[in-house]
């Protein structure tokens, strides 16, 4: 059994835990094992943009040396947004010395962050440590007929230097999805914002986005959606039932974890969406119990 | 690190853990009634020759009370009856509340809860809401709720505990009304110690018969203060801070109908009425009895006592005063401190210079308060010098916290008596490693104004409850008593006073009584600079003290 | 133990002061004159009065502790926050549902948490503060209350704070949310309040109040302790 040292993040660890306990079992199914750090906090959310602003990378920063305390080099995140804060403030800490020195003065009661620690999304770990074809061997369910759109979202690829793949032709999603048997449907609206950010101050946003990403999956003629973040998932899968006409093209969303769950065996729970994965599935011969 | 203990009472550490694995076979013996007896006469403070006094006035006159009690209870009124003009009403509410602790807190929720609203609920108080004793106690609070308990038997433990010298119908009252004062709790979200399935942790206390000290780790009165404060806060009941009260209001029939504060900071008067009155002040601690050490809240200086007495309220039991028999010893900054009985509940065992076990560890409180001084006094006192001597001089007995966690596991003194390891830690005493020095410490007054089952005390309008009164625990109050007592006579005075307040009538608001509270004492020639409430005790610097002039 | 005797220098809200050796915080500030009315509550460790912050000599950093439970250091330079600014937001537990989770929606600021751990550092309880504040973040009510347990509500955390999080009061919530709703009932204290409220014991206190001492004693001789 190989393990990673695990980051879950606030979303994951209150409202999307089932993308969690989905991915723990489809890594447990390739052989590997997630570590959770033992005392960790939030890491942002949002990146600061401010270079000047030395007080929003504590945060990571904090997480990072703990990291590094417990002898690990590399740190598993599943959600995009926390891939991407803590990667990019790694980044951005490391960049320079005295932005370090800076941080770990003010974090004197952590040991020294020195730099080295690499965050890695679990679609990095796949793609790139485990690898599709081993995937592919230990598919049990194919999803033969699933017609899946990604989505991807903003940070999971943005900004370039930090993101998984591409940013406008991302394929991490698409390769998985084939690996796994299913057929991908990619969308034009798959790298675009789903207006998460705006779904506190203007959720007519959000909803017109979320909206315009199910139609556009629709159009393709996509079952059902793939996000890699809580707020993603959460910001289509609640909000595009608010969107104007909506009903007519409901696209129900799953994270990716619970579809590499669901091929692997690992029996996944895909109860708690507003818009029911279920039918869909077992149209497609993928009847999925639901849980006590 | 340089050792916290020196080398003498290292030494003596050294005999407390050879006589450890022997200790921990045998199951210590429990004194008679007998032998408890002997040493209460001999050892304990209350029966010291010199220590009390017939009081010369009041309603209680001829009865024996400490030195330090009699001085207040013959004293003047702090504040002149003539410079206070009662026309002028700040505050006027159905039901006053005097003190911001458990009590008070708990009858103010009661009151609501009998249907006074909010707004006509005024809770005032001489610190901050909150500020008491409650928020002080340890180690848990009793109720019969297990399966092999009743509250009969509760009933029996407290009247033995107490000497047989409680009000029954008290007694009865208490031990009835804990089951639901523990679920009333549980609903308001008390944190008690529970299993995973809910059934609570119970230990035994000192006199107990049955293991029904319910607990939150070793800040229970904490937890329930905490608790119950952030009630009334989210109920909108009021509280008026930093405003003691220095004299009840009676009307031209007798009856209390509101109070005099006094603002600690700006030094003007505030005049409630009200249409009934709750006392809820708390007990004497902060008097230093005989001298003693103590380890209650700043605020405790009997003066719900003093303003009941003018008032016209009887008292009782007040030749007995509670002495906890683990008060810190040492180091000198935490002297008279508490370590809870908890400790003991938990397996400790208190431990003489030789590391001897002298006595049960939980005999009633004053009993092992009695066998600690008699094991502390040197043999020309009567007792047998056995005590562990500190460099400046104070002479204790050691508690072998180590076996909380020999019994328990490790990690638990740490984990269920975080207060007292946290006490211990600034001085580098990790007491789940090394014993700690213990030696009485003033801790409670067991007795108080009189009240009725309902806490309905002799003065019409006038209610009490809490540590201010007395009866319920006789002579002794066992650990565990106080804060079920506070729970359950501020929730019944709570509701005896919003009774009240639907049908009473207050006539003309006077402070005669006051004034001829004082030409009783005048009769009597009790010198006139001797005044009381005392409101806060005296800790200033002598130096500073005898310098001090009012110019401005 | 004789040196503590020996005279220190304090800085009681700026001003020298010469005191013992060996005292406490509030000890000292008494020896030195003051009757405090502010900033002393128990004196034990547990009311969370005395919330006091303090320089030492030649440190740049600020700390916080009670006064009650510090001891006073020669050269130390002193304040007593006499009160904490800090509002208790409006809630009412009884209209909370079991599984609510209001802590965000009352306490907004817990968003702007940047884990500096500066409440940790001024917790005089040595509590993790940033960690149930963490907790809180991620919904975490049982941690935040078991973090949370040992806090006296001395405010420091809130007054060190740079996002203005009034921590004990999330802390507040959390317990008493845990404590009511997802704490498991006690199953024999309910079956003993509905025999209580019943009057099944009355017949046996009447009894019991009706007894002689002689008789009391002479039972409660023969009563049998539980081991």
């Amino acid at each position: 059994m190989n393990s990673i040292l695990y980051y879950p993040g606030c979303g994951v660890a209150d409202q999307a835990r089932s993308m969690e306990t989905a991915a723990r079992g489809a890594l447990g199914a390739l052989g590997w094992e997630m570590e959770e750090m033992e005392r960790w906090n939030c890491c942002g959310t949002v990146y600061s943009l401010a270079t000047d602003d030395l007080m929003r990378h504590v945060g990571p920063a904090r997480i990072l040396a703990r990291v590094q305390d417990a002898g690990h080099e590399h740190l598993l995140t599943l959600c995009s947004m926390c891939y991407s804060t803590l990667k990019r403030s790694e980044r951005f800490l490391t960049e320079e010395r005295d932005r370090l020195d800076r941080v770990n003065a003010f974090l004197d009661d952590e040991p020294d962050y020195t730099g080295g620690v690499r965050v890695v999304h679990l679609l990095e770990l796949v793609r790139d440590e485990i690898g599709y074809e081993a995937v592919e061997e230990a598919v049990q369910r194919p999803l033969s007929g699933l017609k899946v759109s990604p989505y991807y979202g903003c940070t999971l690829t943005r900004p370039r230097a930090v993101g998984v793949d591409d940013p406008e032709r991302p394929r991490v999603l698409e390769d998985l999805l084939l690996a796994l048997g299913a057929e991908p449907v990619s969308s034009p609206q798959g790298v675009e914002c789903c207006g998460a950010y705006l779904t506190a101050s203007a959720p007519e946003v959000a909803r017109r986005r979320a909206g315009a990403i199910a139609r556009a999956a629709a159009r393709g003629g996509a079952d059902l959606m793939v996000t890699s973040c809580p707020l993603c998932q959460y910001n289509l899968d609640t909000r595009q039932g608010e969107a104007p006409g909506a009903s007519a093209h409901a696209v129900p969303s799953l994270y990716f974890t619970q579809l590499l769950a669901l091929a692997l065996g690992a029996d996944p729970a895909v109860d708690e969406q507003v818009i029911d994965p279920r039918p869909v599935l077992a149209a497609r011969g993928l009847a999925v119990e639901v849980k006590a | 690190m340089a050792d916290a203990y020196p080398r003498s009472m290292r030494e003596s550490i050294g005999r407390v853990e050879a006589t450890r694995p022997e200790r921990m076979e045998v199951e210590p013996q429990r004194l008679s009634l007998e032998e408890r007896r002997e040493v209460l006469d001999s050892f304990h403070p209350d029966y010291k020759e010199g220590g009390k006094r017939k009081l010369l006035v009041g309603p209680s006159r001829g009865e024996f009370v400490p030195h330090e009690m009699a001085d207040l209870l013959e004293a003047y009124p702090l504040i002149d009856p003539d410079q206070v003009d009662l026309g002028q009403v700040d505050h006027e509410v159905d039901v006053l509340i005097i003190g911001g602790g458990g009590a008070g807190t708990v009858a103010a929720l009661s009151a609501h809860e009998a249907g006074i609203p909010a707004d006509r609920i005024l809770i005032t108080t001489k610190l901050r809401h909150g500020d008491s004793n409650s928020m002080m106690a340890q180690g848990g609070i009793q109720a019969a709720d297990k399966e092999h308990d009743s509250p009969p038997i509760h009933y029996l433990d407290v009247l033995g505990g107490g000497h047989f010298g409680n009000d029954p119908q008290l007694v009865r009252a208490l031990v009835n009304d804990a089951p639901e004062v523990i679920r009333w709790h549980e609903k308001l979200g008390v944190m008690y110690d529970k299993d995973t399935d809910g059934r609570m942790l119970t230990i035994h206390g000192g006199g107990t018969s049955r293991k029904r000290m319910h607990s939150a780790k070793d800040y229970t009165g904490l937890e329930i203060m905490r608790v119950v404060r952030d009630e009334a806060l989210s109920r909108g009941i009021r509280c008026l801070e930093f405003c003691p009260t220095v004299e009840l209001i009676r009307d031209d029939q007798g009856q209390v109908c509101g109070a005099v504060l006094w603002n600690l900071e700006t030094e003007e008067y505030t005049v409630v009425r009200a249409k009934a009155t709750v006392l809820a002040t708390g007990g004497w601690g902060r008097l230093h009895i005989q001298g003693f050490p103590t380890s209650n809240h700043y605020g405790a200086t009997a003066d719900g006592l003093v303003l009941a007495y003018r008032a016209g309220a009887g008292l009782r039991d007040l030749d007995s005063v509670q002495y906890h028999p683990t008060g810190a010893a040492f180091p000198e900054q935490i002297v008279g401190l508490l370590i809870t009985e908890k400790v003991r509940g938990m397996g400790a065992q208190p431990l003489n210079v030789d590391g001897a076990l002298f006595v049960h560890p939980l005999e009633p409180r004053d009993v092992e308060s009695g066998a600690f001084i008699r094991e502390c006094s040197s043999p020309e006192q009567g007792g047998r010098g056995n005590g562990v001597v500190t460099p400046t001089g104070m002479v204790g007995i050691w508690l072998d916290t180590p076996m909380v966690d020999i019994i328990h596991g490790p990690g638990t003194f740490k984990r269920e008596l975080s207060a007292i390891w946290r006490m211990y830690a600034r001085f580098d005493i990790d007491p789940a490693t090394d014993p700690v020095l213990t030696y009485p410490t003033l801790h409670y007054q067991n007795g108080g104004v009189v009240i009725d089952a309902t806490g309905a005390t002799a003065v019409p309008g006038l209610f009490a409850g809490g540590e201010v009164s007395g009866g319920i625990h006789g002579k002794n109050r066992l650990m565990g008593n106080s804060l079920l007592d506070f729970n359950v006579f501020g929730r019944r005075a709570g509701i005896a006073a919003a009774e009240w307040a639907r049908q009473a009538k207050p006539g003309r608001p006077t402070l005669e009584h006051a004034a001829n509270y004082a030409q009783e004492l005048q009769g009597a020639g009790v010198d006139r600079e001797r005044k009381a409430p005392s409101v806060l005790p005296e800790y200033r610097g002598e130096r500073t003290l005898a310098r001090m002039v009012d110019l401005i | 133990m004789s040196a503590e005797q020996d005279m220190i220098r304090i800085y009681i809200m700026g001003k020298a002061y010469e005191v013992p050796g060996g005292l406490t915080i509030m000890k000292a500030m008494e020896y030195a004159g003051y009757r405090l009315v502010r900033g002393v509550g128990c004196r034990g460790g547990f009311c969370g009065a005395c919330a006091t912050v303090f320089r030492r000599a030649g440190d740049y950093k600020l700390y916080a502790d009670l006064a009650c439970q510090a001891t006073a250091e020669d050269e130390m330079y002193i304040a007593q926050i006499p009160s904490v600014p800090a509002e208790r937001a409006s809630w009412v537990l009884t209209e909370l549902a079991p599984e609510d989770n209001p802590i965000l929606a009352l306490y907004p600021e817990v968003a702007r948490c940047v884990a500096c751990n500066t409440c940790t550092r001024a917790c005089p309880q040595e509590l993790e503060v940033m960690d149930y504040i963490q907790a809180a973040l991620r919904g975490d009510i049982p941690q935040v209350a078991e973090l949370s347990f040992d806090c006296v509500q001395c405010g420091l955390c809130a007054m060190r704070c740079p996002a203005e999080i009034v921590h004990y009061h999330v802390g507040q919530l959390a317990r008493r949310i845990y404590g009511a709703y997802r704490a498991p009932e006690a199953g024999h204290l309910a079956a003993r309040v509905q025999e209580t409220a019943r009057g099944d014991f009355d017949q046996e206190l009447d009894k019991l109040e009706q007894m002689s001492k002689d008789e009391l004693v002479e039972l409660y001789r023969k009563r049998d302790v539980e081991s």
